[in-house]
């Protein structure tokens, strides 16, 4: 118990020390532009298709329910605000995380366990600055709009559903999605991947700097960070929900 | 000048470093032998304060090394070329990048001159046509050549390397051995070379000694060591062939 103690504190010291770092120079405006494309490329793919079928399945498996009480025109509605307010977010969060935080502990552990680390210790570069800052800024950064991608493809996955099976018109799905949203519910939704992309590279770069022991080493790594942010992913959300209701609600 | 007084350094009931003691004059180049696993690169990496001796003092041209000091360390740091074991070459950049990064970010030369550079020293371990190539595409050898053209690229006053003809042929080993003595001599360069290779020991240095059980055992020229009746001593200069 006392371990697992250890390493949450370990874990939130190294996280807090890129709020000092961020604003110190020298900026790597470079390695920032390179990770966020590299973010991004990594996770689009991946992110284009769980957004489609997040929106397919939701809407294909409330439209018999929502069918049997003759309230099948709300299901833009309902597939909108779920998608925007939590499916959206956590299940992009995830499966970036699945991604994303085993590619940096893998790319930082191979760096520990081959003493690429230390060659930038020699050289007074410091590797927390150099590797940790921008990877986390990139990942803050780019989730978000990962994000908003995934909504509307989900969006549109529903439509495909209600289009197939029940003609309805792409004007009239539109309008009745849009009419459903409110900035209350795009707001908090976005705002929360904030953290997410943040949980996501700096639990995958914890655990690459702390890769001791070879090849076997970085493979631990990754799967840990996978873990670990996928489960920080679910208690934020949960302790983001509950501020959320008490503060606008 | 590099002076380290009773160095003692354990890991958990390890004891790896006992009490070791070494003074390296200015201009001087040292040789340490010693079976594996005696602690070799752990004291190197003690200079660099990579690792923190348990107790002891390192001195780097009179600045203490110590780990809380950032700006003290910095500034040895700043006087050291460092040749990893293992190489530790950038595996994201080309061996020519992995020598500007450090020339342009540390030192802070202009890109121009610091390519100039990056190819002049890649160019005297005998990669001048391989820079483009990735970490990744060299053989060990080669890659353990751009590794040690990456501490020189800096022209330190210190130099330590972590054997640095390992894995190399004897030709070019030699090779190697020379250019070390080239430079050193040429710039005043102070180091310690970490090496199994007894040739090439006997090329680089001035003095040298052998690691064990924590301590320097037997230091003095290569002469005086080859006479010395310790069959741990004698081992490294039996003649192969
Ligand atoms: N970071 C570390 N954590 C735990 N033990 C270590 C660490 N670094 C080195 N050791 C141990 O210290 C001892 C000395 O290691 P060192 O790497 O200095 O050996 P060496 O003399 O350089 O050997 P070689 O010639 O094989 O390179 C070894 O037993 C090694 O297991
Ligand atoms: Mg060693």
């Amino acid at each position: 118990m006392k371990r697992v103690f250890e390493q949450i504190y370990a874990l939130t010291a190294f996280s807090l020390r890129f709020f000092r770092e961020v604003f110190l120079p020298p900026y790597e405006f470079g390695e920032f532009a390179a990770h966020l494309e590299n973010f991004g490329s990594r996770s689009f793919p991946l992110v284009s298709v769980i957004g489609l079928l997040m929106g397919l399945i939701l809407a294909l498996q409330t439209k018999p329910t929502l069918a049997r009480f003759g309230a099948e025109s709300f299901l833009p509605a309902m597939v909108a605000i779920s998608v925007v307010r939590e499916l959206g977010p956590v299940i992009t969060a995830l499966v970036v995380a699945g991604r994303v935080s085993s590619g940096i502990g893998a790319e930082i552990g191979s760096m520990k366990v081959t003493e690429q680390i230390d060659a930038l210790e020699v050289s007074s570069i410091d590797p927390y600055r150099f590797l940790v800052v921008p990877r986390v800024m990139a990942g803050t950064l780019a989730l978000p709009l990962l994000t908003a991608y995934a909504d509307l493809l989900g969006i549109l996955g529903a439509f495909a559903v209600m289009f197939v099976s029940g003609g309805m018109g792409w004007q009239l799905f539109m309008s009745s999605t849009i009419a459903s949203l409110s900035v209350a519910d795009i707001v908090p939704g976005i705002a929360k991947t904030f953290f997410f992309g943040y949980i996501i590279s700096m639990v995958g770069s914890y655990f690459g700097f702390k890769a001791t022991g070879g090849t076997e080493g970085v493979g631990k790594a990754a799967t840990t960070a996978v873990v670990f942010a996928s489960f920080l992913i679910l208690i934020t959300d949960f302790v983001l929900v509950k501020v959320g209701i008490l503060l606008f609600e | 000048m590099i002076e380290i007084r009773n160095l003692y350094k354990t890991f958990g009931s390890l004891k790896v470093l006992d009490g070791l003691t070494l003074t390296v004059k200015k201009g001087e180049t040292f040789s340490v032998l010693g079976k594996s696993g005696t602690g070799k690169s752990v004291t190197l990496k003690c200079i660099v304060g990579l690792l923190a001796a348990d107790a002891g003092d390192i001195f780097v041209d009179s600045v203490r090394v110590d780990l809380r000091d950032r700006k003290s360390l910095f500034s040895i740091r700043q006087m050291i070329g460092f040749l990893f074991q293992s190489g530790a070459l950038y595996d994201s950049m080309s061996i020519r990048d992995n020598l500007i990064f450090n020339l342009t970010r540390h030192h802070k030369v202009r890109h121009n001159e610091a390519d100039e550079k990056a190819v002049h020293y890649l160019t005297l371990v005998g990669l001048g046509r391989s820079v483009d190539k990735m970490p990744s595409e060299l053989s060990g050898g080669m890659r353990k050549r751009a590794a040690l053209a990456r501490a020189l690229v800096i022209e330190p006053r210190i130099l330590l390397y972590d054997e640095p003809t390992t894995g190399l042929d004897p030709i070019t080993s030699a090779e190697i051995s020379d250019l070390i003595r080239e430079m050193h001599s040429k710039f005043g360069i102070t180091g310690i070379v970490v090496t199994h290779d007894i040739l090439c020991a006997g090329i680089v240095s001035d003095r040298a000694g052998v690691l064990k059980d924590g301590v320097l055992k037997y230091t003095g020229t290569l002469n005086e060591l080859a006479e010395t009746r310790d069959e741990d001593v004698k081992g490294f200069f039996r003649n192969p062939l």
